[in-house]
């Protein structure tokens, strides 16, 4: 009678175990801190570690999205009305807070916080030894090409967000780089019909006052230039946003990449409004033609197209100035 | 046509270097030497990404040579404080910068004496908070 009892009791409590544990995937990201947002303060060190494990349980970008998503009911729907409410008024013009050209901006010069593979370590060395014996390397922003995402965490000088209902773009003025992410509750364009592109496809949601969102279908690219490290045509993101003071957005970045990264690689991004007073910080058009970054075109007929310049070694017999003749 | 001046080249310069693409790197600049001129502004060409400010300097000669001091684009030039109507043509200014490293008469604009008071374009990257 007494080994029956027992054997009920322990009937019951494995009943009552499964049964937790269908709750338990949305109950343990709760108490792993990932929706509960973590200010970067004195104990930052071990917060981050923290943050950087929650990352390594996901097998994806999208297992670790999902997760946010289902662990907070699939997120909440905000109005015009929302719009004025402190947490979402991401009005002002904003600049990178810190890090210079680090992608994590806790580290600096040749420090590394990413855990790359033996084929994300050859690409960088690659990378460091091509500067180390030209001096310099190629920059698509020379061109005024877009940096990418997710280097355009990185970049400095102007930045505006604009949050919407159903929208959040997310602008950096260097060359005009808007991102855009739908929080209408759209998914992703379906893998048949996707392509890549410079800063992806951003869907995402808001809860407890934060925005997560994921990013996928990007280009390849390099977190920065230098002894960074570079980025697969792989790499998916997954973001968590918040506007934690009057004047400060952060955001909690994992980067996945399969190819490069061997663990998902966290990060905590900020950007600080600037003071404005006059209005005279203002985003204009980028465009590298106005200026030094010009790429120069030979005509057939040996001009280019600035009439101060040409390709003729000895142009005064074609000259059409009568004084050069 | 090929009788031009040195600034009409320069801008045009990069593109046949194998440093071309890297003049964000600041490569074509020697950051450990320092130039210093005096002379008159003749042009501030104040654009996207990167600004120039044109600088003619009188040689002992008579001559004079225009030199060129880039800096970085509008916002961050309004950052530390130098707005397009700072340094109008005929403008007295004496300017340092990180000379070209084949000798060529531009640099990365470091600082700059204007009327007595010193204006330096790198405070551009520094973070000015708005209140909360």
């Amino acid at each position: 009678m007494g080994s029956h009892i027992e054997l009920m009791n322990f009937r019951f409590f494995f009943f009552v175990i499964s049964a937790f544990s269908l709750f338990l995937p949305a109950t343990s990201l709760w108490a792993q801190d990932a929706l509960t947002w973590q200010d970067k303060d004195d104990n930052w060190p071990a917060k981050k570690a923290t943050l950087q494990s929650f990352g390594e349980q996901f097998a994806s970008s999208m297992d670790l999205y999902k997760a946010l998503e289902q662990a907070a009911d699939g997120g909440e729907s905000l109005d015009w009305d929302d719009m004025a409410k402190a947490p979402y008024d991401w009005s002002g013009i904003y600049t990178r807070t810190g890090g210079g050209l680090s992608f994590d901006p806790d580290i600096r010069g040749n420090e590394m916080t990413a855990q790359l593979t033996s084929a994300g370590a050859a690409t960088r060395q690659r990378k460091i030894d091509q500067i180390d014996s030209t001096g310099g390397e190629y920059d698509p922003i020379s061109d005024c090409r877009p940096p990418g995402f997710p280097r355009w965490a990185t970049e400095p000088f102007l930045h505006e967000f604009i949050v919407t209902p159903e929208q959040t773009w997310l602008v950096n003025e260097m060359v005009n780089d808007v991102r855009r992410v739908y929080t209408d509750g759209r998914d992703h364009t379906l893998p048949e019909d996707a392509y890549a592109s410079a800063n992806g496809d951003t869907i995402g949601f808001w809860h407890d006052d934060m925005l997560i969102t994921h990013t996928m279908y990007l280009y390849s690219g390099q977190y920065q230039r230098g002894t960074q490290p570079d980025y697969s045509d792989q790499v998916e993101v997954v973001e968590r946003w918040r506007k934690v003071n009057g004047n400060t957005l952060e955001a909690d970045y994992w980067v996945f990449d399969p190819v490069n990264l061997s663990q998902p690689w966290y990060s905590r991004q900020s950007w600080t409004e600037l003071a404005n007073e006059d209005n005279f910080l203002r985003i204009r058009y980028w465009d590298c033609q106005e200026n030094q970054n010009n790429d120069i075109i030979e005509r057939e007929d040996g001009t280019s197209q600035f009439p101060d310049f040409d390709f003729i070694e000895n142009d005064a017999e074609v000259s059409n100035d009568e004084a050069v003749r | 046509m090929k009788k031009i001046s040195f600034f009409a080249l320069f801008p045009l310069s990069f593109i046949f270097s194998p440093l071309v693409y890297a003049h964000h790197s600041g490569a074509m600049f020697d950051g450990g030497s320092v130039v210093e001129v005096t002379g008159k502004v003749k042009e501030f060409q104040y654009t996207n990404p990167h600004s120039w400010l044109l600088v003619d300097v009188t040689n002992e000669d008579g001559s004079v040579t225009t030199w060129g001091f880039e800096a970085e684009g509008p916002s961050t030039l309004m950052r530390a404080g130098i707005r397009k109507s700072a340094l109008p043509p005929g403008t007295a200014i004496t300017i340092r910068g990180n000379p070209m490293k084949d000798g060529r008469s531009a640099a990365a604009w470091i600082d700059a004496m204007v009327d007595g008071e010193t204006i330096n374009p790198r405070n551009g990257f520094a973070v000015i908070p708005a209140s909360e």
